[in-house]
């Protein structure tokens, strides 16, 4: 059989270039086992980066990953969950190449992408461990049911959502965290001992950098919901124990948090020296933007007292803010003042220098 | 925040990039050697020289196209830039300082809250782009003024154009 494209040559119509980025979308399409719509999308935003003027002269290298690109900006709209790390993995690129020319690809063809859905991101993230089936390699007690493992998980992740935990970071480190976190707290008798770097090689999954970070700002958050549970405040809660109450503080997750937001917001405005105000609505856990009781002191921690749930970047800050106003010298530049000899000397070296500096760098 | 509330943002220009030409030839090698305060990259065929004051990094090529960047207002820039050529007719070059040109001012500005960005973004579109696995912060372009902002979720926002 003859297949209808070769007998009339519709394949040589199309640059060489073409032919290998739709063969490329389509290996990726099938690799992926995405619906055939995706592909004939991908197919299509391919031709129109191709015809585009911006991508005519790119390297060769960039237009091989410009077919990974179209088909992650598909999945993306159809809002099946891909993270660039598996696309870039499966085009054997690095990950810096395949941003710039997805941004290009974005910005030059004008497509809205909208973002990454994290629960979506759970579900197929945790199809990929190896634990919800009995195998050679995973020891009994780490078997877990898999819907009750992505409830929770899916709990925690809105969890670490609402407490700033999600916002400006990668989401990968934060669903392995996560989804440690809530297999642990399944049965924790028999998995308090594991550590997330095996329980990631049990699971058949790499260990993300951050995931430790991520998993040490979850216990700090779940250690600060714990000590508003009425039943818990009699125990001595560490980073171990909290794991065992998970499945409580996910079930009173609203109010616990709530609880701590009003509490700090009381001691706030009674610790508040007379005559000043602290205008401000009480944050909602939910809110495009949060806003804080005085524009400077909704950052500080207060001294003494639990301070505001502020990104994890407010509280323990690297950088230092800038505040440094311009001085008077500095506000009276105006560009054209006359530069003395003197001022200039200091840029040039001596003809002793010089030579000292001839000889030593042997030009 | 309060549509009434009246609440005074400092914004803190950070980084003035400048340009002007020498209309002449320089001599690399020789900047390099009687300069000071200076590195010769010699693989990519441009001198670093740094002046103190103004706190400036100037970048300069053999064509005579110089760069300089570190100015905190444009009068400093220009400042800074004439200070650079006067160093180099110093030197002995022919300097003629012209085609000076402000290209992009940096600036920041800290809000008084926290931005929720996946939200920010969804009721931006399509000025604003966010892709966490590439940068922490939304991308806000404004095409008429030909600025782009980086709003982090910290309330700070840095302006570039």
């Amino acid at each position: 059989e003859v297949a209808y494209s070769q007998s009339t040559g519709q394949k040589e119509q199309l640059s060489r270039c073409l032919q290998r980025g739709i063969r490329r979308v389509q290996d990726l399409c099938k690799v992926l086992q995405l619906p055939t719509v995706f592909e004939e999308t991908a197919v299509s935003y391919l031709q129109r980066a191709l015809r585009h003027p911006s991508f005519h002269l790119v390297s060769l290298e960039k237009k091989e990953l410009l077919g990974g690109c179209c088909v992650f900006v598909t999945c993306r709209q159809h809002n099946w969950p891909l993270t660039m790390g598996t696309i870039c993995s499966l085009l054997y690129a690095k990950q810096e190449m395949f941003a710039g020319v997805y941004l290009s690809l974005q910005k030059e063809l004008e497509l809205s992408v909208p973002a990454l859905s994290l629960a979506d991101l759970v579900k197929t993230h945790l199809n990929s461990f190896r634990l919800f089936q009995h195998a050679a390699d995973v020891p009994a007690p780490f078997v877990e049911d898999k819907e009750k493992m992505v409830a929770r998980t899916m709990q925690i992740v809105e969890l670490a959502s609402e407490t700033w935990l999600v916002t400006g970071r990668h989401p990968v480190p934060i669903v392995t965290a996560a989804a440690f976190l809530s297999w642990q707290s399944l049965r924790p008798a028999a998995r308090l001992t594991c550590t997330l770097a095996r329980f990631c090689k049990a699971a058949g999954v790499d260990l993300p950098p951050p995931a430790h970070l991520r998993l040490r700002e979850l216990l700090q958050i779940l250690l600060r919901m714990a000590s508003q549970l009425a039943w818990l405040r009699v125990f001595k809660m560490d980073k171990k124990t909290v794991v065992k109450h998970i499945g409580d503080l996910l079930q009173h997750r609203i109010f616990l948090l709530k609880n701590a937001f009003c509490l700090e917001e009381e001691e706030e405005q009674r610790a508040a020296a007379p005559g000043e105000r602290s205008p401000g609505s009480p944050p909602a856990a939910g809110g495009a933007a949060q806003e804080e009781g005085s524009p400077s002191g909704g950052k500080r921690r207060r001294e003494g007292g639990p301070g505001p749930l502020l990104p994890p970047c407010l509280t323990n800050p690297r950088k230092r803010l800038r505040t440094a106003a311009l001085s008077a010298s500095d506000l009276a530049v105006t560009g054209d003042e006359p530069i003395s000899d003197s001022e200039i000397e200091q840029y040039l070296r001596g003809p002793e220098e010089v030579r000292a500096f001839r000889k030593a760098k042997a030009w | 925040m309060d549509a009434d509330s009246d609440v005074a943002l400092d914004i803190l220009i950070t980084n003035v990039v400048c340009v002007f030409r020498t209309r002449c030839h320089l001599n690399l090698r020789k900047i390099a050697l009687e300069g000071a305060n200076v590195i010769y990259k010699r693989d990519v065929g441009k001198v670093l020289m740094k002046l103190r004051k103004p706190r400036i990094t100037a970048t300069i090529w053999s064509s005579g196209k110089v760069i300089c960047t570190g100015a905190t207002s444009e009068e400093e820039a220009k400042f800074g830039a004439r200070r650079l050529a006067r160093s180099l007719q110093k030197l002995g070059f022919q300097v003629i300082f012209t085609d000076f040109k402000v290209v992009n001012v940096l600036a920041v500005c800290n809000m008084p809250f926290e931005i929720r960005l996946p939200e920010f973004t969804k009721n931006n579109r399509p000025h604003a782009s966010y892709e966490p696995e590439l940068h922490p912060a939304v991308c806000y372009r404004l095409k008429t003024l030909r600025a782009t902002l980086q709003i982090f979720s910290t309330g700070s926002i840095t302006v570039t154009g």
